[in-house]
């Protein structure tokens, strides 16, 4: 199965595997824990004892990076499942279907896709506070609005193609009329908008920090931890730069799997 | 067939300014806790929040009024066009919508502008070089894409208004202060989008009527007016639609980090308050827009490609 | 639908000469709308003749019961007396002030020849009904029980209170009573347009953002110089710095005390750093089955490095404090209390006699019950936040477990009210009205109140503090304050951790400037620009 990747797959899955091990084997081997302070060493540069410096609280920041990467890329790749899923399955089903069923699926859809995202982030993150999942969960309902479109769009052309009129003669069942037609047309961008989604939901997470939303002490979240950090760019420049790094490695490695040879062309955002 | 899309895009309209307005009112009404503290505080600032504060405004806003009734007055008062006042400033909610979705319509305007003219020049050279090009621009979208707009802010700040004062750092009101937030924007976009140009142009450049011309004796700069734009333009202004709907309410970083009176903050503050008529109508607006900016895009779209494969 | 034809053509370019025009015209509508910001009075604001002010928050409202402190600041509004940088009340629209002997009754003379912005002369009338506007709204006039205002002759007024209360003057220089022009109310005391009587008027307004204002020329004091000044709210301290920094800004106040370090070498701006009478401290529900016992309050108060939380987190070395009042609040200030109070061993030790042993996981337990608190406190200031999460650890060394809850700040009155609240990290400002004792009497005695102890009671505390209220004679006042000062440091009802310097950067530009420690005034009408 590696054979069959090619070169820039292969940097990419290296590059997601090397972050993951990093982040396994210092959770088990570092002395320190993410949220052991010692206000007397904040900020200071990497030396022997601690690799990556410390933050603005004398914790270990790279104990925190790997606890850090563990979560967000958790989080990320539950959040990119569920829009996902619910995106292609509502965007097939809305294409598919047709008449009645696509006519009132996209008056519920439209009034969902209008309202605005943060307005929903918000809310929900209203409802359970300080919920790490229900914040990512809220994300990726924000999120799906891209799988549904670019899948409906797609379906849509697939529904009157002659390969699958023939399928549906031959009666095959609708599950095999997906997998044999439709998801081969989508699964390209799907892969790519999935790329992109992980790190976009982490990027989010960023941006509600900065409206004060989100912040649990002393979790350590990619996002969380760029806006935590901001304060101290003029001081500490090399700290904020890391979890702005493995961020950037993180959508890097993903981009690559996914294929940056297959740019599909309505997705990616 | 333009009044059948305009008639039903009409329709539309209706329902989704019906179906935010009522959704926006169902949640807010389940969150948890005390309205009357929220917005009181809001009101009176953290220094002056009490309880006694809290009863004076239940009293005044009459609070426990039941959700049926308060809601029958939404909807009385929406059929009339008007949105009521803000529960916390007191303003008519009109105004302060006005106010904000108007700033960001102009950033994300402005910030869509400036995307497309970094985006299409830069796609459509990888599309036509490709190779290592490429390659860079891809790590390049990546790493810039992978960056929270605030650094990028930051670094635009520290260059453009401390190292070379040209625009100031923060606030509104003249078109200076517009650049820096925009361009902020315009380059992160940019990222994304000039991805999608690329995709598109080289579909395009590959494909058999494109090369054919070619071969047919069209030099290249007329064969790509004639034969590409239009047909690499379809899926970049339905990408760039979205984008634009998205970032209305998404530049939340920026318009903190400029101190640009935006809608997105003013969304989060009406949210943090329980400001229930400005979530309200904030919502039904973006909603409204949504439509129209949907409807804009689909014509343009047929506009372009008549064929209509975009809508039936 | 293929099938092209001329007339469809032609249809087409009328298309995209629609397109064109539309484009121009939006373009156009864009350009308009960003010009017309600036009204086409004879002066505009420029760069060179206003001075501009940059501070945290926001204004939403032109009602002073609402974010009046931003309007007293500017100077639009002024109060009928002031506090000087003391704390001492002085003259403001009225000159004189006396109580009656039983302290029911206060008279006032209200200075003459003040002009409201609308050039209305300000009289009795005008200032009686604004503070009855002002006890029907939420403010300070609410604290004492005014049965009546009423005006005398043109020249005076008067206050009948129910019951004594000392401090009424104070309460008068709070801005809620601010008085304005009577055309600035509608029926229902809703303030419409905003005519004060302060050295400026309003000129612009884009809430909740900014605010212009214009000079007055007819101010019966001190006549500015500078002809506008405007306020911007920045919500980021990493954006108001680099306004102070690039001269954009000229004056900006609470900057980040982490961020200083960044003006150090310019030579364009003025750094200042004041007290401020704000302290930071740990609110706590005395009734709370772990809380109710003095000594596990001491323990914690000893598991607190206040130092070090000072220092490295607020960056204000030498603003840890243990007691509730700053220095500044000499009345209630104690002396000779030591100001960290740290003793991580000895908090061991006096928990550890209670009863409470290390679980298996580390953290503390007695009888199956994990030592276990959650801790709210708000985002509006964020280094609530941060020294949050400093105590967080702090404690976990003691074996305590403190999940932090960031939230709004008005859990905190929500919470004590139905009696969920366990623990509060709050900031609370105790010259808001110039004498804390308002303050002190509502939220410190009689079971505490929604910014202060909960559910703590002590007898002594509470007579002297009515004792206070009532008393007009200042020896006895100050013996009482000092042992309501030194009970509440001593059984530990609150944590206070830090005493507040507000931290202003000023351009060099600016002559004059002065710093007001109640944040009542930014004196602009002192102030010059070159």
């Amino acid at each position: 199965m590696i054979k069959s990747l090619s070169l820039n797959q292969k940097l990419g899955l290296t590059l997601l595997l090397g972050l993951f091990a990093f982040a396994v084997l210092v959770g088990g081997f570092s002395p320190y824990t993410i949220d052991e302070q010692n206000l007397s060493i904040r900020l200071i540069t990497p030396n022997s004892d601690h690799w990556f410096g410390t933050d603005h609280f004398g914790r270990d920041m790279m104990t925190r990076l790997a606890s850090a990467i563990v979560l967000s890329f958790s989080l990320g790749v539950f959040c990119v499942l569920t829009s996902s899923i619910l995106g292609v399955t509502l965007g097939v089903c809305s294409a598919w279907a047709g008449g009645r069923v696509e006519q009132s699926l996209d008056v519920l859809v439209n009034i969902l896709l209008a309202l605005p995202g943060l307005v929903l982030v918000l809310l929900l993150s209203a409802i359970a506070p300080g919920s790490f999942v229900v914040l990512y969960f809220a994300i990726s309902l924000v999120q799906w609005v891209e799988y549904y479109r670019v899948t409906r769009a797609i379906t849509r052309t697939l529904m009157d193609s002659p390969e699958r009129q023939v399928s549906v003669m031959m009666g095959f069942g609708k599950w095999y009329q997906f997998k044999r037609h439709i998801w081969p047309a989508i699964s390209s961008s799907v892969f790519t908008m999935a790329a992109f989604g992980g790190a976009n939901a982490i990027l989010m997470m960023a941006s509600l920090g900065f409206v004060a939303v989100g912040i649990q002490p002393p979790l350590a979240e990619l996002g969380l931890m760029s806006v935590e950090l901001f304060p101290f760019y003029v001081e500490a420049p090399w700290v904020l730069m890391q979890p702005l790094i493995v961020v950037a490695l993180l959508v890097l490695g993903f981009h690559l799997l996914a294929g940056a040879s297959r740019e599909s062309l309505n997705s990616t955002h | 067939m333009i009044w059948e899309l305009l008639r039903k895009r009409l329709y539309q309209l209706v329902l989704v300014a019906w179906g935010v307005g009522t959704l926006t009112f169902v949640l807010m009404r389940s969150l948890p806790g005390d309205m009357a503290y929220r917005i009181a505080a809001s009101r009176y600032g953290q220094d002056n929040v009490d309880s006694a504060a809290a009863e004076l405004v239940r009293q005044e806003l009459n609070l426990d009024q039941g959700w049926l009734s308060s809601y029958v007055n939404w909807l009385f008062e929406l059929l009339q066009f008007n949105l009521g006042n803000s529960l916390v400033s007191g303003l008519p909610v009109s105004e302060t919508v006005l106010h904000q979705l108007g700033h960001s319509l102009l950033l994300a305007g402005f910030g869509i502008a400036l995307s497309i003219c970094i985006a299409l020049p830069l796609g459509t050279w990888s599309a036509k070089k490709g190779g290592l090009v490429n390659s860079i621009m891809v790590w390049f979208s990546t790493c810039t894409r992978a960056m929270p707009v605030f650094v990028l802010g930051l670094i635009l700040i520290l260059l453009f208004a401390l190292e070379w004062p040209l625009f100031p750092v923060a606030g509104f009101g003249t078109w200076q202060h517009l650049v820096l937030p925009s361009i902020t924007l315009a380059i992160s976009l940019a990222a994304v989008s000039n991805r999608v140009v690329y995709g598109s142009v080289r579909r395009v450049l590959r494909s058999p009527f494109y090369q054919f011309s070619r071969v047919k004796g069209l030099s290249e700069r007329q064969t790509f007016f004639r034969h590409g734009m239009r047909n690499m333009a379809v899926p970049i202004v339905a990408f760039i639609g979205i984008q634009l709907v998205s970032v209305i309410e998404g530049i939340v970083m920026i318009e903190s980090l400029f101190s640009w009176p935006g809608v997105g903050h003013g969304l989060a503050h009406a949210i943090f308050a329980r400001d229930i008529p400005v979530i309200q109508g904030c919502a039904l607006t973006m909603g409204v827009l949504f439509v129209v900016l949907n409807g804009i895009i689909d014509l343009l779209c047929y506009w372009i490609d008549p064929r209509g494969e975009q809508e039936q | 639908m293929t099938e092209l034809s001329y007339a469809s053509i032609n249809k087409k370019k009328k298309l995209k000469r629609g397109i064109l025009v539309a484009t121009v015209i939006a373009v156009g509508a864009v350009i308009a709308f960003t010009a017309t910001q600036k009204s086409s009075d004879q002066t505009v604001p420029t760069k060179a003749n206003t001075l501009s002010i940059s501070g945290p928050w926001e204004i939403s409202s032109l009602d002073p019961s609402k974010q009046g402190y931003i309007l007293t600041r500017m100077q639009v509004i002024e109060t009928l007396l002031n506090i000087n940088s003391k704390g001492l009340i002085t003259a403001g629209l009225a000159t004189e002030w006396r109580s009656s002997e039983d302290g029911l009754t206060w008279q006032l003379s209200l200075r003459k020849g003040v002009t409201f912005h609308d050039g209305l002369p300000m009289d009795a009338d005008s200032v009686v009904q604004s503070l009855e506007f002002a006890q029907s709204k939420h403010g300070t006039l609410n604290k004492a029980e005014v049965v009546s205002i009423k005006a005398l002759n043109n020249e005076q007024i008067s206050i009948e209170l129910a019951k004594p209360y000392a401090a009424f003057a104070s309460l008068l220089t709070n801005y809620s009573n601010a008085i304005l022009s009577p055309a600035s109310y509608k029926q229902d005391g809703a303030v419409e347009t905003l005519f004060g009587s302060g050295p400026y008027q309003m000129s612009s307004f884009a809430p909740p953002h900014q605010l212009t204002v214009k000079k007055f020329d007819n101010y019966w004091g001190q006549k500015p110089s500078i002809e506008f000044a405007t306020y911007l709210t920045g919500h980021r301290a990493e954006s108001r710095i680099l306004q102070a920094k690039s001269g954009e800004a000229d004056i900006v106040f609470t900057l980040e005390p982490s961020m200083l370090g960044q003006l150090d070498g310019s030579n364009e701006v003025q750094l200042y750093s004041h007290l401020v009478p704000r302290t930071m401290f740990i609110k706590l529900n005395a009734a709370h089955p772990i809380l109710d016992d003095i000594q596990v309050r001491k323990a914690l108060s000893m598991g607190l490095n206040r130092a070090a939380i000072a220092t490295n987190v607020l960056g204000s070395e030498g603003s840890e404090t243990s007691q509730l009042m700053p220095s500044s609040m000499s009345q209630w200030f104690v002396e000779g209390i030591e100001t960290n109070g740290y003793n991580l061993e000895q908090a061991r030790d006096i928990l550890a006699d209670l009863g409470w042993q290390q679980g298996d996981s580390g953290m503390l337990e007695r009888d199956g019950t994990p030592f276990k608190l959650t801790m709210i406190t708000y985002a509006d200031r964020p280094e609530l936040t941060t020294v949050a999460t400093a105590i967080q650890a702090q404690w976990a060394k003691l074996g305590v477990e403190l999940k932090v809850d960031i939230t709004n700040s008005s859990m905190i009155p929500a919470g004590h009210k139905d009696g969920s609240l366990e623990m509060a990290l709050i900031a609370r400002n105790f010259g808001f009205s110039g004498d804390p004792l308002p303050i002190m009497s509502t939220d410190f005695a009689h079971g505490g109140g929604d910014w202060g102890t909960m559910n703590w009671n002590n007898a002594e505390v509470d007579s002297a503090i009515t004792e206070l209220v009532g008393s007009q004679d200042p020896e006895r006042s100050l013996e009482l304050s000092q042992q309501v000062a030194a009970t509440i440091y001593n059984e530990y009802p609150v944590l206070p951790i830090s005493s507040y310097s507000q931290h202003t950067s000023v351009n060099k530009r600016v002559k004059n400037f002065q710093f007001d420690p109640f944040e009542r005034d930014y004196f602009i009408n002192q102030m010059e620009i070159k």
